[in-house]
């Protein structure tokens, strides 16, 4: 098996926050491999955004890491200096994000912020740098880009600025690109096309992809491997084809089971999953699904469930999966 | 009574170019022109269509809250023109904004903002504190609820308090511009089948504005599709989406992203972006995007095509059926 390029290892992350703290990772285990595209799905408030932003060491200033790592190519990214953690970000990882608008400052042209982000170029001229934005703006499909280089950012529509901030992201050929939520602010068309950039950019310059959404259908359509998350942890991984046709969690497959595309016949009414998240400032002692859940036992509320090997890229933790 | 609640005709809408400077001497832009729709009594309406397609506006222009350039509307009977007549139809009609939790008031408790219509329309609200707890109920909120303050919700509790507030005068029309964008699944279940109930109980008709195709098949029973401010196609939902007729509703459609790997697209169903509204395409306008345009949609706008019942699609060439989907 590939060794992995960015490892995320037992990590746990809380937030302090008045008279507490929130426990928003537990002990999260992933791995991401050169060149592969991970999908990370799980409902409103799990965490993904808190595991994609830590992935990049920029989780805000009340986050604070009780246990665990986060590895680039082996190396403790919290551990790094301040010269390697500018390289580290940008060069080595980029992250795109839901609202492209929060990629670009208001007040300069595209074309100048993008020549600024190749600010690790020591060797490239400012036209050498100027022209790179240029092709890397066609690339991702802006028509007359030179054009392009010329605007603000809100003269650009949400998906052009999509596109540009996905230029800015690759400008430095990061060997991991984090992008979370990458279409949510777009409309159905934009997002499609966004997709379809993004799967024909990971071809053409190999770099893995990190992709954080609710909506299954992006994941269906981009990913190799998926983690969902529920509460902070990572309750089911695995390859894309087996989670979305045979899900052994019984979260995924209650989540699964209440997307409307995936559901034929026309009805009134839609499933739920009924409930809500537990409250993390005190984890429960067992399973966090557990009152939520169709399959729980009696262990389920009091005991932490374990994390079961279904397969070499599977796993569940749940008390009822079978290995 | 006949079962119709709203009818549009030929609507159109301008707005001066040049945003708040005055528009004398300014070209109008055109937004919205000739739609022609109406809405029956418990009738679900789903407007789809891009971003910018005109959506919002024509929810806008219904309520009297943009003024119109052409056409008529008439709502329960009688028309709408004067100032009094919107009066009317915005205390009987609620409209849920795009993004709940931000149109509510931070400084307003939920309790009183589930009452706030009330006071807007100067209605007779009677005992204030029950009318409130009555509403929460009504949305599956337990009453302790009242006291929250919309930084202290959830996405999914400010959406339904989003829907208990336009419950708030028992309004005959409910008009939701995306009631779950944003939402999980689950949460938008539940908030759909909230509608839902609601809508059983109260005899309610809606028009839902969203650019979810998923979400739309399973609610409404009509379908109506924008592009660039004209309607393009509209009929039954199944129908719509068994035998989508005019190309844009069939890229719609099959551009969605499916919840299943095994169903992946090689190839891109729409390209581009939607021209810009200054620079409307001659023809028929989605040509520039149109898979099947000839020259004749270059050149000229196409009719409205009568599919079947209640069923019509704007294209030179509405039996060119490729399967939605
Ligand atoms: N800086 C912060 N301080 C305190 N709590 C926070 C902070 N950032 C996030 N949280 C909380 O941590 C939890 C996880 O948040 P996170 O943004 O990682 O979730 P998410 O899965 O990305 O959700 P969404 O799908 O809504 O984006 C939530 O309960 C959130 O309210
Ligand atoms: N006040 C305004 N001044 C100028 N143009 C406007 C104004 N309001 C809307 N428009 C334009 O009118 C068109 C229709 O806008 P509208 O908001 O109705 O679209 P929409 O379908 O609701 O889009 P979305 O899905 O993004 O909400 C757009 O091209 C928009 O730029
Ligand atoms: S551990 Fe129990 S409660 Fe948790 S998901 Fe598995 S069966 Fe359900
Ligand atoms: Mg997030
Ligand atoms: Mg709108």
């Amino acid at each position: 098996m590939t060794e992995a390029i960015l490892s995320v290892e037992n990590l746990s992350l809380r937030y302090r926050v008045p008279g507490g703290a929130v426990h928003v990772l537990r002990d999260v285990r992933l791995a991401i491999r050169p060149g592969e595209v991970l999908g990370i799905a799980g409902e409103s408030g799990c965490g993904k955004s808190t595991l994609a932003a830590a992935m990049i060491d920029l989780t805000g200033a009340n986050a604070e890491r009780t246990s665990g790592a986060i590895r680039l190519r082996g190396e403790d990214i919290l551990h790094l200096s301040a010269d390697d953690r500018r390289r580290l970000r940008g060069a080595e990882v980029a992250m795109v994000f839901q609202d492209p608008m929060t990629a670009f400052s208001p007040v300069l042209t595209i074309g100048a912020q993008l020549v600024d982000f190749q600010f690790n170029r020591t060797g490239a001229s400012r036209r050498d740098k100027w022209q790179a934005a240029c092709g890397m703006l066609a690339r991702v499909g802006i028509s007359d880009p030179d054009h392009a280089m010329r605007r603000f950012p809100h003269e650009f529509s949400g998906g052009m600025r999509q596109r540009a901030a996905i230029a800015a992201a690759l400008l430095m050929r990061p060997a991991v690109l984090i992008a979370d939520e990458p279409t949510t602010a777009l409309d159905v068309t934009m997002e499609a096309q966004i997709i379809h950039l993004l799967r024909e950019l990971q071809a053409d310059y190999g770099c893995a992809i990190v992709i954080v959404t609710h909506h299954l259908g992006v994941i269906a359509e981009l990913c190799d491997r998926v983690a969902v998350m529920y509460a902070g942890q990572v309750v089911e991984e695995a390859p894309v084809d087996d989670l979305y046709h045979d899900p052994r969690h019984p979260y995924t497959q209650a989540l699964l089971a209440c997307d409307p595309a995936r559901i034929e016949e026309r009805s009134g009414r839609l499933p739920a999953i009924g409930g809500r998240l537990p409250d993390l400032r005190t984890p429960p002692p067992g399973c966090a699904f557990a009152p939520r859940c169709s399959k729980a036992t009696a262990r389920c509320l009091t005991d932490a469930p374990p994390r079961v090997v279904l397969g070499p890229d599977r796993s569940a933790l749940c008390h009822e999966v079978a290995p | 009574m006949t079962d119709e609640l709203l009818a549009i005709e030929g609507l159109g809408v301008d707005l001066p170019s040049g945003g708040w400077l005055p528009s004398r001497g300014r070209p109008a832009i055109n937004i919205l022109s000739g739609v022609t729709l109406d809405l029956k009594r418990g009738e679900t309406l789903g407007l789809v269509g891009e971003s910018g397609s005109g959506k919002t506006t024509l929810a806008r222009a219904v309520l009297g809250l943009q003024p119109i350039s052409a056409g008529t509307l008439r709502f329960d009977g009688a028309p709408l023109e004067s100032g009094s007549d919107f009066r009317a139809i915005r205390r009987r009609t609620a409209l849920m904004f795009q993004d709940a939790a931000a149109s509510l008031s931070p400084r307003m408790s939920v309790g009183e903002a589930v009452v706030e219509p009330f006071v807007i329309h100067r209605a007779p609200a009677g005992d204030r504190r029950a009318k409130a707890l009555d509403l929460l109920a009504e949305v599956g909120l337990p009453p302790e609820m009242a006291a929250r303050y919309p930084h202290e919700l959830s996405g999914g509790q400010a959406r339904r308090v989003g829907v208990a507030r336009a419950l708030a005068l028992k309004p005959a029309l409910v008009i939701a511009d995306e009631p779950t964008a944003g939402l999980d699944v689950s949460v938008q279940a539940e908030i759909l089948n909230l509608m839902a109930d609601l809508k059983d109980r109260h005899g309610l008709s809606y028009l839902i504005i969203t650019h979810n195709l998923a979400l739309i098949r399973h609610v409404a029973d009509r379908i109506a599709v924008l592009y660039l401010g004209r309607l393009v196609e509209t009929g039954p939902t199944a129908e719509i989406f068994a035998r989508p007729r005019h190309p844009y509703t069939q890229s719609l459609i099959a551009a969605e992203p499916r919840p299943d790997p095994r169903l992946r697209r090689a190839d891109l169903a729409i390209r581009g972006e939607v021209p810009g509204i200054l620079r409307r395409p001659t023809g028929c306008e989605f040509h520039t995007r149109c898979p099947i345009a000839r020259d004749i949609c270059r050149s000229t706008a196409p009719a409205l095509h009568t599919i079947g019942t209640g069923h019509f699609a704007r294209c030179h060439f509405p039996e060119t059926t490729k399967k939605g989907g």
